[in-house]
């Protein structure tokens, strides 16, 4: 059987609550030392509706997926596929940013730069898992 | 791909909640198996094989797909 590896897969139904709620208190503390703590307090209530939501949402397979207490191997090829279409999204997105910018007369900051990173960390990620098969 | 993971199943009386938990993947999954949509991973092809006692191509037609 593959249960283990399938286990593997599986993360605690806390972890992406916990990890929202995580991020909240991140971006609050932020905000606070940038001089905008009401900006950071209402941003930490946005991640945790969002973090109850997940957790609370019943157990419909796609609040499962996101969860992370209803993973396998279908799911992780969801994930992995939902993945690169935000990334491809957000490219083109760039791409878009960065010619408008251009357009108005101004350096592409910082979307050259993003754009940069965007492509060195792909150039990277291909040998990386052409190397490890 | 096509298969033949929903005749084995029905054959020994086994509800698809109950597969999805001897094989550690979601019952969707093996919805999805059974009417095509989702081609398993060779772990979890040659799990499923061994699990009805048939081989990988008994159980699974690449020609049909």
């Amino acid at each position: 059987m593959i249960k283990g590896r399938s286990q593997q897969i599986t993360r605690s139904k806390w972890f992406v609550p916990l990890f929202s709620v995580a991020m909240g208190l991140v971006i609050l503390a932020a905000s606070w030392i940038g001089g905008h703590p009401r900006a950071g307090a209402f941003s930490l209530a946005l991640m945790t509706g969002f973090a109850l939501l997940v957790l609370l949402a019943g157990r419909s397979e796609t609040i499962r997926g996101l969860r992370g207490d209803g993973r396998d191997e279908r799911f992780a090829q969801i994930d992995l596929r939902a993945t690169a279409v935000a990334g491809q999204v957000l490219i083109l997105t760039l791409i878009a940013g960065w010619l408008t910018q251009i357009a108005g007369g101004h350096t592409g900051r910082p979307y050259d730069w993003l754009l940069a990173i965007g492509g060195v960390g792909y150039l990277l990620a291909v040998p990386l898992f052409r190397w490890r098969g | 791909m096509k298969n033949k993971v929903r005749a084995l199943r029905t054959e020994r009386n086994l509800a698809q909640g109950q597969l999805a938990e001897a094989m550690g993947v979601s019952r969707q999954t093996i919805n999805s198996i059974e009417n095509d949509r989702y081609t398993p991973s060779l772990p979890l092809a040659i799990a499923l094989a061994r699990y009805f006692g048939v081989t990988v191509e008994e159980m699974f037609d690449d020609q049909g797909s």
